[in-house]
């Protein structure tokens, strides 16, 4: 069976249990919204302020909330699970693949749902063409997965996990979220979006190709 | 004399001539007296970036070989690498406070970046200390070195990508813009500081494989099913 | 050829020796009962003989060859636990394994009849009871013929009119001239071959 089959049934096997599941829409989505929510009642009642600052509150949202769905529990196998995918003979590079091919679909939903959350709670001034920012929001997406999908690996049955999987995400998520956040102010000064772009797909890229080479070696146990 | 504390003499040796040539730098017409603090902020910043390098480098080659003096090597420049990084900021900090009148800059997107390192290398040292296992603990924190080095170049090409507040390389390839006796300066604790790395990395990383061995030796670990015994506790007691 | 041959091997995870020392080969027609204290080492023996755990010295060789991705598929592991997802129904656990191990979802309707579990295939595997998750785990085994069967406490869980489905799967997997291993507190395996017994990671 090829590799992209087999990542393609991990992310189907990934998206039906979110499905029955709902972690990921029903409860991280609901919580991403919370935080954008407490954010203006914490700070002086100035609409101007809320304006400048709700685009990159989106993003910090989207980072710190959204690096949750690549933790769910409904994600996270046994090893009791991962053995017998493993002797089912499926390369852990192509269950790595699909793993956070699911993911960046999720956090995309994810997106969808926080960005008009945000226009209408932070009312930002309009930038005219800001959706030329939706590939950032894509490759932010696909980075955040790909990292996560690998914090999950190195942390996987450790006790600490669920504290230390999103202290290892979120500093190396920085490479994503500066770009990203750049974007709206290269459409507002006519820059264009290609350089944070091309950083951004730099990272997604170089990450991705490290998860996939040590798939494998992350999964012995000697 | 064992290695390390020749490089470690040898280290110190040279960072005292740094700092005798650091008084003798001119005040900078807008730092004044604090410009001299370059003579370690660089330093302090090029070993940051030298030590996470060497951690990817060390793990990679243990992920080849398995040769656990290699892990060692790795954790102990992770740690040397989060040292040298605080310091960086912190004389980063003192030079921006006396410089720009602010500790912290927001728009200096080399000393935000520089902090995320840092929190990265917390991290690394963190998943180390919760991984019991040294074979896992070794793979595990060789991929994540191998990652966290990705910031390494980020940190370095952000002021050009994103050019904010903070003064560009200071040795740029066409010449460097700063007076003599601050190039020798710094150029001469970087040396120092390298030669003072390569000290502590050596140091550490012994103390590492000694502390392993003893605790192998400590505990002459029977096999795990010695310390199982039949139950006491039996139908008609 | 045996199936599978070990040398000398020893398994050390960290500072703890877990098997010391272990020789043994598991030919065509072997039904062995392997037997031990709590501790001793058998979850972790059957681990190294699917190939997904390289001993710390020594040697293991799965059909004449160095464990691999094609030897393990060869190879069907009952573990302690069911490998179940728990927000899957028992149908579609089944067709997961059915469709990453290439063979035809109609084989998923045979499986679950075969265990009794038709009537059930649509419970979610995390509302299903211990027996119906042990029966749905060993209906794996009906999905792809394997040469080796290693069965770590298959019979946990399962009720007295189920209790016959592990020795079942091991004649169908001997008329192929298989072999088997099998891990049993609770059961006498009435019908093996030989007995290993394993005491502190050791052979007695």
């Amino acid at each position: 069976m090829t590799f992209r089959k087999q990542a393609m049934i991990i992310l189907r096997r990934d998206l039906r249990i979110e499905g029955r599941s709902g972690e990921a829409m029903f409860i991280t989505v609901p919580f991403g919204l919370v935080a954008l929510f407490l954010i203006p009642l914490a700070l002086p009642l100035n609409t101007e302020l809320l304006s400048t600052i709700g685009p990159g509150m989106f993003w910090v949202v989207t980072l710190l909330f959204g690096m949750f769905i690549t933790f769910r529990q409904s994600a996270a196998e046994s090893s009791a699970q991962k053995e017998q995918l493993r002797m089912l003979g499926v390369d852990p590079a192509a269950r790595f693949t699909g793993r956070a091919a699911a993911s960046a679909m999720l956090l995309l939903v994810f997106e969808l749902i926080v960005a008009p959350a945000m226009i209408v709670l932070f009312a930002p001034a309009a930038v005219p063409g800001w959706l030329a920012v939706t590939p950032l929001a894509i490759l932010a997406a696909a980075g955040l997965a790909v990292i996560g999908t690998l914090a999950a690996d190195l942390t996987a049955s450790l006790r600490t996990r669920s504290a230390l999987a999103p202290l290892l995400v979120a500093p190396l998520s920085v490479p994503l979220l500066v770009p990203a956040a750049q974007g709206l102010e290269s459409i507002r000064t006519k820059n264009g979006i290609l350089i944070p772009a091309l950083f951004m797909v730099a990272v997604v890229l170089a990450v991705a190709v490290i998860g996939v080479v040590t798939a494998q070696p992350l999964e012995e146990t000697t | 004399m064992k290695p390390r504390y020749a490089l470690l003499g040898l280290a110190t040796i040279g960072m005292v001539y740094g700092f005798s040539w650091a008084s003798r730098m001119p005040g900078d017409a807008v730092q004044g007296e604090s410009a001299r603090i370059i003579s370690v902020h660089v330093p302090t910043a090029w070993l940051a970036f030298l030590a996470f390098g060497m951690t990817a480098v060390f793990g990679i080659a243990w992920l080849v070989t398995k040769r656990a003096k290699l892990d060692h090597l790795a954790a102990a420049s992770a740690e040397v690498g989060v040292l040298f990084t605080g310091l960086a900021l912190v004389t980063g900090m003192i030079w921006g406070k006396a410089t720009w009148g602010i500790a912290w800059d927001w728009g200096d997107a080399r000393l935000a970046s520089t902090a995320m390192m840092f929190f990265v290398y917390l991290g690394y040292l963190a998943l180390r200390r919760a991984t019991p296992d040294p074979v896992q603990r070794a793979r595990r924190s060789a991929v994540l070195g191998a990652v966290g080095a990705l910031q390494v170049p980020l940190v370095y090409f952000s002021v050009n990508i994103w050019r904010t507040l903070h003064q560009t390389q200071s040795v740029r390839p066409d010449g460097a813009s700063l007076p003599t006796e601050t190039l020798i300066s710094m150029l001469v604790n970087l040396a120092a500081f390298t030669v003072l790395y390569l000290g502590l990395l050596l140091w550490r990383a012994d103390q590492l494989r000694v502390e392993e061995a003893r605790l192998a030796q400590t505990h002459l670990t029977p096999n795990a099913g010695a310390a199982v015994v039949p139950p006491k506790l039996q139908p008609g007691s | 050829m045996p199936h599978i041959e070990i040398t000398d091997a020893s398994v050390r995870i960290g500072r703890v020796p877990i098997l010391s020392d272990l020789t043994l080969a598991l030919r065509s027609g072997d039904v062995a009962w392997l037997r031990g204290p709590n501790g001793a080492g058998k979850s972790t023996l059957l681990r190294m003989m699917a190939g997904l755990m390289r001993p710390t010295d020594g040697q293991v060789s799965m059909f004449g060859a160095a464990p691999g991705p094609a030897a393990r598929k060869r190879v069907g592991l009952v573990a302690h636990h069911p490998a179940l997802y728990e927000d899957l129904t028992l149908d579609e656990n089944l067709q997961l394994v059915a469709e990453l191990a290439g063979v035809p979802k109609t084989r998923v309707d045979e499986a679950l009849e075969a265990v009794g579990l038709s009537g059930a295939r649509s419970r979610r595997a995390g509302e299903a009871s211990e027996g119906m998750r042990r029966r749905a785990d060993l209906a794996r085994l009906l999905l792809v013929d394997h040469d080796v069967l290693l069965l770590d406490e298959a019979h946990s869980g399962l009720d007295r009119e189920a209790g016959g489905l592990v020795e079942a799967l091991v004649e169908r997997c001997i008329r192929r001239q298989g072999a088997c291993v099998i891990v049993s507190h609770a059961t006498d395996i009435t019908f093996a071959s030989c007995t290993i017994e394993l005491n502190e990671g050791r052979l007695k």
